[in-house]
């Protein structure tokens, strides 16, 4: 039964193994904008020792620990390789397989953030030097324990969404606008600009029942201890599983309703 | 002169026939281009929340810097992006040779031809954010601060247009540009930053002077802020002329090698 889907992970892993100068320069281009964040932030808390209750270091690691997770959760490029299968005409043959479409795209997309999740540590080791003094990481054990499920299941909600992304194309010929006007709010929203708790309480209570907030924030935010109330941590995740929950019946219900508009031609 | 700008009229008369053809394109192009200025915008206003000043700056002279440096980038957006980040694929694949067969110079043809009306809409909107931070600051420029602040945008336009169009042509040597166009979206995040926020030594050759993304907008901004800076002007100026020459005498170079392609 799963033989078929780690046949799917191992050829994703030799295929996105090809792009990993790729995923590297990626990665070291992250370094700007890792610069341009501590610029910022280190001039916006100038004169201060907290800035929304966390130190300077407390929100450089914070961002440093998005830019990991980034690498190792986020959805890339998924939606757009759907898209084109779904427009090439290269789903058909697994109408025709005893194989689920969602499953083998879910074992390609693990392999593929395996090797960009690991490939990412590269320009970190090389800036380590220099991101040492900022580096604030909880002592304890227990945000780490707390932290891995959220990020599985943030990993779940990122694939989710650009797989949803993906099944538009049985509608729309074109979806990268769609996904273009999703990332912006992802990027706010999922914490990507800013801590969220810096975000007025009201704005940030709303925030917490969205899912941009469980595709990034939440384990980060778990991960750099800017989130310890174990009740907090309990209620995001129950949060979260809902939203993975409504997000796969979604994707099946695209998926189902996609087919019955999808023409097959040729062979 | 007349003749290219007809040539550039056509070129723009073509574009906009085409934006009204598929005029939901351009809804939904225009809405993401405002969106992204509304995240800028927004972290600005969150930051603020908690703190007085970023490098010296208050809320609104910095929302008038992040205002100017959105202002260019639509800019360059609207006349060029689509034809300058097509290059790079034409190059690829050949379809290049279209641009030689054209009656004029390469460069202007190939980096000309097709107008972003969505992102000329948008400048309207980064335009009013930069008066909206003017009213708010108590400013009152004159006619001339107006007229220098539209000269050192036209300068940045240039040095943004200039540093793309050099990053492009790489293609004409490793035949795969893909990916490039975002090291300069890369490059434009600082140029949101306040010069004076660049501390060490190497940060501020590197990115004040070496590469002049900070100068492009904080000139502008600084010439309503408290008058203009001769000196930073004549820099500003001087980079300009200085990366437009690179950027053409590259972009020649490049043409040399171009060899077409087979199909």
């Amino acid at each position: 039964m799963f033989a078929k889907y780690r046949q799917a992970f191992l050829v994703g892993l030799q295929g996105n193994l090809v792009y990993r100068w790729n995923f590297a320069v990626r990665g070291f281009f992250s370094l700007f904008h890792l610069a341009v964040v501590v610029i910022l932030w280190g001039a916006a808390s100038e004169g201060r020792t907290e800035l929304g209750g966390f130190s300077l270091n407390q929100t450089i690691t914070y961002f440093i620990t998005l830019l990991v997770l980034q690498f190792f959760i986020s959805a890339f490029n998924e939606d757009y390789q759907i898209s084109e299968e779904i427009r090439n005409g290269l789903i058909n043959q697994f109408l025709l397989k005893p194989i689920n479409y969602f499953a083998y795209r879910l074992s390609i997309f693990v392999a593929a953030r395996l090797v960009s999740g690991l490939l990412v540590f590269l320009p970190l080791l090389i800036a380590l030097p220099f991101l040492r003094q900022y580096l604030a990481f909880p002592a304890h054990a227990a945000p780490y324990a707390f932290g891995v499920p959220a990020m599985i299941m943030s990993a779940m909600i990122q694939f989710s969404i650009a797989y949803c992304f993906g099944m538009l194309t049985f509608w729309f010929l074109e979806i990268q606008g769609f996904v273009i006007l999703s990332m912006a709010f992802e990027t706010v929203l999922g914490g990507q600009m800013f801590p969220l708790d810096l975000l007025p309480k009201w704005a940030y209570d709303v925030a917490q029942w969205l899912p941009f907030y469980y595709q990034m924030y939440f384990p980060a935010a778990i991960f750099t201890g800017r989130i310890t109330e174990t009740s907090a941590i309990l209620q995001g995740y129950a949060i979260q599983a809902a939203w993975v929950i409504l997000l796969l019946l979604v994707n099946h219900a695209l998926w189902t309703r996609g087919l019955r508009r999808h023409t097959a031609v040729g062979g | 002169m007349l003749h290219y700008a007809r040539i550039w009229l056509a070129s723009a008369r073509y574009s906009i026939t085409r934006t009204l053809m598929f005029r939901g394109d351009f809804f939904v192009w225009a809405l993401v281009e405002l969106f992204w200025m509304t995240v800028n915008l927004l972290t600005i206003a969150v930051i603020y929340e908690h703190t007085e000043s970023i490098a010296g700056w208050r809320k609104y002279e910095m929302i008038l810097l992040v205002g100017t440096s959105l202002l260019i980038q639509r800019f360059l957006m609207g006349f060029f992006w689509s034809s300058i980040f097509e290059m790079g694929r034409n190059i690829r694949s050949g379809s290049f040779d279209f641009f030689l067969a054209q009656p004029g110079n390469v460069m202007f043809m190939a980096t000309t031809r097709k107008l972003d009306p969505d992102s000329l809409v948008n400048s309207l909107i980064a335009a009013a954010v930069v008066v909206y931070a003017v009213r708010q600051l108590g400013l009152e420029p004159g006619a001339a601060q107006i007229a220098l602040y539209c000269l050192m945008v036209a300068c940045g336009v240039i040095i943004h247009y200039s540093i793309l169009v050099l990053s492009i042509s790489i293609a004409f040597w490793l035949t795969s540009a893909q990916g490039i166009e975002g090291t300069y979206f890369t490059l434009t995040e600082f140029s949101r930053l306040p010069r004076d926020a660049f501390k060490g030594l190497v940060t501020r050759w590197l990115f004040v002077y070496a590469l002049p993304v900070v100068v492009v907008s904080n000139t502008p901004a600084k010439t309503l802020i408290s008058g203009f800076d001769w000196r930073l002007g004549l820099w500003l100026a001087a980079a300009a002329a200085g990366w437009f020459g690179l950027a053409v005498f590259v972009f020649n170079r490049g043409l040399r090698r171009y060899a077409s392609a087979s199909s």
